[in-house]
């Protein structure tokens, strides 16, 4: 054993969460099928996913609310960086691969089901797993993305979001993430309004709105600009990442 | 084993709960630290064990410093705090899951601790055992890690009297030359046959440190008759059996140590203490 990162370490730490939570995860994707049974639309079913992700993921640190068990956790001779990635690991991969094998099951028991109470025959379907169309509004400013993608890269932003989130607050990690972010959600929305207002100002109808013909007319513009807000938010998955590690890092208790 | 130098640690930045602190503890033996409430000996402990920073000063503890975690030097640590992590977990699976972190688990010695604290069956889950039989198996847990730091925290809080006789005996058949053990604890009548080296804190700093074999060489204790008062005494305790007393031992005679009488007299006339083990 030594500093640099021990798989056989991490698969320990694994291998703890697995051991400790055994029933609690059993009854949860336990009730996650049923979930998805009853809502396998990819809407509800997307919704479903973000938030029990966000719920799970928020879980990761709670062990420091109770300081007696965070000094436990904190003196396990494993690295920081394993310690982060056993989190990560499970927040993200574990949890969306969990989330969508219960969904395919949801899915195939609940078309089954109506099928059979309806007496019809429609076919199951896989809409979530698009490659094509977007959900929801997205839809038609964003026609061409990727739909699995999109569900996948933005369940990781909410995951390091909440992993931070629960490294920084010692109690009510969901709550109080969830008010951090809409503090900073409405700052960064008054400040795109006060560029907008600075870039198009000579585009206002008299002050009161923006003509997005502007936009759609210049639709290699707003390519380039979607790619942009594409990247920055693929970059804060890593960002924070680096600043949960660091927080664990110092974290004393 | 561990080297303390200058170590000045805060809660606040107010007030100052270690200042100036400079130790050196080595291996081999069992040390008590004692200290009135709120004098920071559990904090010491954490700053030892890498779970606080110090803001100043300097900790080495087996050659790391361990306000950097790392690995090498956490699975050589093991602490038991007064008190003790929730574990949804069966006594097995706790074995299962933290022993492997250990490479010096001795699992034949942890389940013979087991059956000495008469815990019989391992399929118990900890969050159903009372408070003191879970101590019972951090404790039995912690000596079989075989660590070279064991430190703990009022370890014989809760436990009752026939066990904290097993404790002893369990402490002193695990101790070797190379680990070393230090036991904070206000019961030091639980723990006097067992430790062979006494740190006292006072005023957030520590005021005494010496092996047991140096105290009764250069100190005397006894019990004089009530009439009969040694004035040269630096602690004198009035009971209903006489006065026992806390004498500097000029004459090299041997006597038992009491560590409760020592404590009070380091806490009473530390100048005089510390000018006797200069």
């Amino acid at each position: 054993m030594n500093t640099t990162f021990s798989f056989k370490r991490l698969g320990l730490l694994l291998n703890r969460f697995f051991i400790e939570n055994k029933q609690k995860e059993l009854i949860f994707w336990g009730i996650a099928i049923l979930v998805f049974t009853l809502m396998h639309e990819p809407e509800p079913a997307t919704i479903f996913i973000y938030i029990s992700g966000f719920l799970f993921a928020a879980r990761q640190f709670k062990i420091f609310s109770y300081t007696p068990s965070g000094m436990h956790y904190l003196l396990i001779p494993a690295t920081h960086t394993e310690k982060l990635t056993a989190s990560i690991l499970l927040s993200t991969v574990y949890f969306f691969v969990m989330s969508l094998i219960t969904y395919c099951i949801g899915n195939i028991i609940g078309t089954s089901i109506i099928n059979y109470v309806l007496d019809r025959s429609m076919p199951i379907s896989w809409e979530l797993f698009s490659s094509h169309k977007v959900i929801g509004m997205n839809l038609m400013l964003e026609p061409t993305k990727n739909q699995f993608w999109e569900l996948l890269t933005t369940f990781l932003q909410v995951q390091s979001v909440f992993i931070l989130g629960s490294l920084y607050f010692k109690r009510n990690a969901v709550g109080k993430t969830l008010l951090t972010f809409a503090v900073m959600g409405i700052v960064f929305g008054l400040f795109q309004l006060f560029l907008m207002d600075n870039i198009w100002s000579d585009i206002h109808n008299a002050g009161s709105s923006i003509s997005m013909n502007v936009m759609m007319n210049n639709s290699a513009f707003m390519k380039s600009m979607d790619k942009i807000a594409d990247i920055f938010f693929y970059l804060l998955i890593p960002y924070f990442w680096l600043v949960s590690y660091f927080r664990l890092k110092e974290k004393q208790v | 084993m561990i080297e303390i130098k200058d170590l000045e640690f805060s809660y606040s930045p107010k007030t100052k709960l270690l200042s100036d602190l400079n130790l050196k503890l080595e291996a081999g033996r069992i040390h008590g630290l004692l200290g009135k409430n709120g004098e920071g000996k559990s904090t010491l402990l954490k700053l030892i064990s890498g779970l606080d920073f110090p803001k100043k000063g300097q900790i080495t503890v087996m050659g790391f410093d361990p306000g950097k975690r790392y690995p090498q030097m956490l699975q050589e640590i093991f602490f038991l705090p007064e008190e003790l992590p929730q574990a949804n977990l069966s006594i097995e699976n706790y074995e299962k899951v933290y022993a492997p972190f250990y490479p010096n688990f001795n699992n034949e010695q942890f389940n013979r601790f087991l059956k000495e604290f008469e815990i019989d069956s391992k399929k118990s889950f900890m969050n159903k055992l009372s408070q003191g039989q879970k101590k019972k198996v951090m404790i039995a847990f912690g000596l079989a890690t075989n660590t070279k730091l064991l430190l703990m925290d009022e370890p014989t809080n809760g436990l009752d009297i026939p066990s904290k006789g097993q404790f002893r005996r369990m402490v002193a058949s695990t101790i070797n030359e190379e680990r070393c053990l230090i036991i904070s604890t206000h019961q030091v009548r639980d723990l006097d046959s067992l430790i062979d080296g006494i740190t006292v804190m006072e005023g957030h700093e520590i005021v005494f440190n010496e092996p047991i074999e140096n105290i009764t060489k250069k100190l005397l204790f006894k019990i004089t008759e009530r009439n009969e008062n040694d004035n040269d005494a630096i602690y004198t305790e009035d009971t209903l059996r006489g006065h026992y007393q806390v004498c500097e031992n000029k004459t090299d005679e041997e006597s038992k140590l009491d560590i409760e009488l020592l404590f009070n007299a380091i806490i009473s006339d530390k100048n005089r203490i510390k000018q006797i083990f200069k």
